[in-house]
């Protein structure tokens, strides 16, 4: 079949292509600027960003790039922060992943970025995001975040320890990613060894931390020794031999397998006590 | 103008173009080779040099569009190299870097690439090895503890090692024989620390200038470590809180804030001991001169022992006019007549640890052929052609070793202190021993003079390198806000959209975890604040 068309539909055609084609390059352009934004980020090169920013037609994703961009630019001051802060409050009008990723900058800048941390502040903005989008990730992550800052630097002069890790516990609830579940569990547990904790309490979350699985580098050696360690003075002796003997078949040729070594052999020889003991 | 004239003329601009392209550039006017990657490290001692050459030219075979420089960087200048390239944006696509080094601390978090999720995948090369299918980090002889305990993120590794390496005494046979009557090695520490009076008693006898230890700065803290090491242990493990069966420098310095332990407890006053010992075997003013003397001194004679690491074991062979005998440093064991009663058990070498730690430069702009070409150098081919060469270890199992470097693979068993033994856990608690150490040694030194001195100067210094730590945590925090965030925004259904889902989940946990870390760190400096 032969495609006919007439002159009047040939010209119709070209003016379509016409008033589209500036359309379709200016949206393909658009998604490829704002990947660019990003890529010139993760390669450290903010510069880069704000060398191609233009406010008039910059929208949500290339203002939040920008302010991302100043927050990187070195040497970071307050100054930037605050501009950085200033565009994050603009994005972060919404309901949307932008915003949702805004806010969670704007907690970031005021626990880690301004000289002088605001701990509070940034407390209470983790607190708006997960209340406002509890499902975003990035309301998960703040509720990770917003727990540390309750185990270490918030209300520490009324909190004893243990208090100190309830109020963490109690977001644990609120959290339904495994991976940052796992995170907050892992935190939990090591702020509990540091706060002087009784090993009860400690070794559940450092176990579920373990079984969520997905640690790697010298942390996830850490805690499987860690786990196999504590469970041994706490007298939780199958969990200690289960966790030295995994250390062992993981890391045969590691530094500290000789040491683990003779502590399994110290679980087996309590162990054999106990068995011995049982009536 | 004639065409003769002209042709003349042409013929002239070119000779003169291509005689100014001769003498101003290096590279040929069409590149062969469109990819140049460099890498940097500082191994020029004999070995290395031809080991990655070796590497090289092999790899060049395989990929004819690469070129691999390999640029040697003497150690004296390696650390202002570094710092200066990395900071102009012009360093190397690889690059070596220790922990030891000092005020270098924050170089990889600020300019290196982790590499934790290649690590989890088969090294490629392998293919047809006894590795195939094993996770690239499996096939490192250690699983990269170096690497792992250097990384400044707990959940990210950073680097890859190309040799195995160990310290030996290396001792002149033909003098050992000469001043105890025989060549057989020290058997325990007692025996080693009565051939170091032998050998004075030697010198003085004969008048000659020979010392039990050959003698330099580096040589001096090698020995130093392995010693002091001994009698720690037991303290070690009374505030191993976390129960890692290993201590971190950080938890070491915070140990002796809270008051848990310091210089005049038994236990370190008996490791000084150990150090007085060994230092009182060695030239005088030994901490002022550098490896190159200490070699020297050795080959011309004038001392018995060298302690030094497997690095220097192909120069010692190739150099050395007298045969030399490599042993181990006898463990120092309970039953030693003069610290024994503060020994808790042995003290490992573990099994050997990796070394040699290259990293991928963040602003590589190859950074794809330069993790190819840092999978190749440690496949099982790859670091078996450095091995031959080198005749350093391999770092990768299944690299069959040669005959004359297998006896370095014989290591003591015992307990493990952690990352440094305590004069080295941080910068300024080193440059303090250093500046004190002769409080310590020489007729007017004693260990209790030493104690007292670093008592009263190291409550500042270790505090000032906690906070260093804690300082070095966040470093590696603070940026990561903006990767994350950007990460995020890249990702999408594609592979590479799913490769920016898989980095951004990493850093985030990695994030939480150094987080972690610089909280747990101001906690204790807080509790422990002088009033």
């Amino acid at each position: 079949m032969v495609l006919s068309v007439t002159p009047s539909e040939r010209w119709m055609l070209c003016a379509c292509l016409a008033l589209f084609m500036p359309l379709l390059a200016w949206a393909g352009s658009s998604t490829d600027d704002a990947d660019a934004n990003w890529r010139a980020l993760i390669n450290n090169r903010p510069k880069d960003v704000l060398r191609v920013y233009d406010a008039d037609t910059a929208g949500r994703e290339a203002q939040l790039a920008e302010g991302v961009a100043i927050m990187s630019m070195q040497p970071a001051t307050d100054d930037n922060m605050r501009r950085a802060g200033e565009i994050f409050v603009g994005v972060a009008k919404g309901d949307d992943e932008l915003a949702a990723q805004a806010t969670y900058l704007q907690a970031r800048l005021h626990q880690l970025h301004f000289q002088v941390p605001d701990y509070a502040q940034a407390a209470q903005l983790y607190e708006q995001l997960a209340t406002l989008q509890p499902d975003s990730h990035w309301a998960q992550l703040g509720l990770v975040k917003l727990a540390m800052l309750k185990l270490y630097v918030l209300n520490i002069d009324a909190a004893v320890g243990a208090d100190r890790l309830s109020s963490a516990e109690v977001l644990l609830k609120r959290i339904h990613e495994p991976a940052l579940l796992r995170d907050l569990h892992l935190q939990i547990g090591q702020a509990g060894v540091v706060l002087k904790q009784p090993l009860p309490r400690i070794l559940p979350h450092l176990v579920a931390a373990d079984q969520a699985g997905g640690i790697s580098g010298t942390a996830k050696e850490d805690l499987v020794v860690q786990i196999g360690e504590l469970s041994l003075r706490a007298g939780l002796l199958e969990q200690s031999k289960d966790y030295f003997e995994r250390y062992l078949q993981t890391y045969p040729d590691n530094l500290r397998a000789y040491a683990v070594a003779r502590r399994l052999e110290e679980t087996n020889r309590q162990l054999a006590l106990k068995r011995e003991a049982q009536p | 103008m004639k065409r003769s004239h002209f042709s003349l003329l042409l013929l002239v601009l070119v000779y003169g173009w291509a005689v100014y392209w001769v003498f101003t550039r290096s590279s040929p006017v069409i590149e062969e080779r469109p990819i140049t990657i460099r890498i940097a490290h500082w191994q020029i001692e004999r070995g290395p040099p031809d080991g990655f050459a070796a590497v090289i030219k092999r790899y060049e075979e395989l990929k004819p569009k690469v070129k691999v420089e390999q640029l040697l960087v003497p150690g004296a200048v390696y650390k202002q190299w570094l710092r200066t390239n990395l900071a102009g944006d012009t360093g190397s696509d690889i690059m070596e870097w220790g922990a030891w080094l000092a005020g270098q601390k924050d170089v990889p978090a600020r300019y290196f690439v982790p590499l934790t999720a290649e690590l989890e995948q088969p090294n490629p090369y392998n293919v047809g090895t006894s590795q195939e299918g094993i996770p690239w980090q499996d096939t490192f002889h250690d699983n990269l503890i170096g690497a792992r305990r250097d990384s400044p993120d707990p959940g990210q590794i950073y680097a890859v090692t190309v040799t195995e390496l160990s310290v030996r005494l290396f001792c002149n046979a033909e003098l050992l024989k000469k001043i105890t009557g025989s060549t057989a090695a020290p058997k325990t520490y007692d025996d080693f620390r009565r051939i170091l009076a032998l050998t004075q008693a030697y010198a003085r006898r004969t008048s000659q200038p020979i010392n039990g230890l050959a003698g330099s700065r580096d040589n001096g803290l090698w020995i130093t470590s392995a010693v002091f090491a001994g009698p720690l242990l037991a303290l070690n493990y009374q505030f191993d809180d976390s129960g890692y069966l290993y201590l971190y420098n950080r938890q070491v310095l915070a140990a002796y804030l809270e008051g848990r332990w310091n210089f005049q407890r038994p236990e370190v006053k008996a490791g000084l001991q150990l150090v007085r010992e060994v230092s009182q075997a060695t030239k005088p003013g030994y901490l002022q001169l550098r490896r190159d003397d200490a070699m020297l001194e050795f080959f011309s004679g004038g001392a018995l022992f060298l302690f030094t690491g497997t690095w220097d074991a192909t120069t010692i062979k190739q150099t050395a006019p007298f045969p030399v005998t490599a042993m181990r440093l006898p463990p120092i064991t309970p039953d030693d007549p003069e610290v024994g009663k503060y020994i808790m058990a042995v003290a490992g070498e573990g099994r050997g640890e990796t070394a040699m730690a290259m990293y991928l430069n963040k602003t590589s702009s190859h950074p794809k052929e330069a993790l190819d070409f840092l999978q190749f150098l440690t496949s099982v081919p790859g670091n078996q052609l450095f091995t031959d060469k080198s005749l350093w270890l391999p770092a990768i199992n299944g690299v069959d070793v040669p005959d004359e470097i297998k006896p370095f693979r014989d290591y003591q068993l015992g307990y493990a202190i952690g990352q440094s033994p305590y004069n080295f856990i941080g910068s300024e608690v080193s440059m303090a021993w250093d500046s004190n150490f002769y409080e310590l040694t020489g007729d007017q030194g004693s260990v209790d003079k030493f104690a007292a001195k670093l008592d009263q100067v190291m409550p500042q210094k270790i505090r000032m390198d906690l906070e260093n730590e804690a300082r070095n945590a966040l470093l590696l925090v603070k940026p990561q806000d903006a990767l994350i965030i950007a990460q995020a925004n890249l990702v999408d259904e594609s592979d590479q959209g799913l490769m920016h889902a898989q980095r951004r989940r990493e850093m985030e946990a990695g994030q939480t975890m150094s987080e972690g870390l610089a909280f747990q760190m101001k906690l204790q400096l807080a509790r422990s604040k002088l009033p």
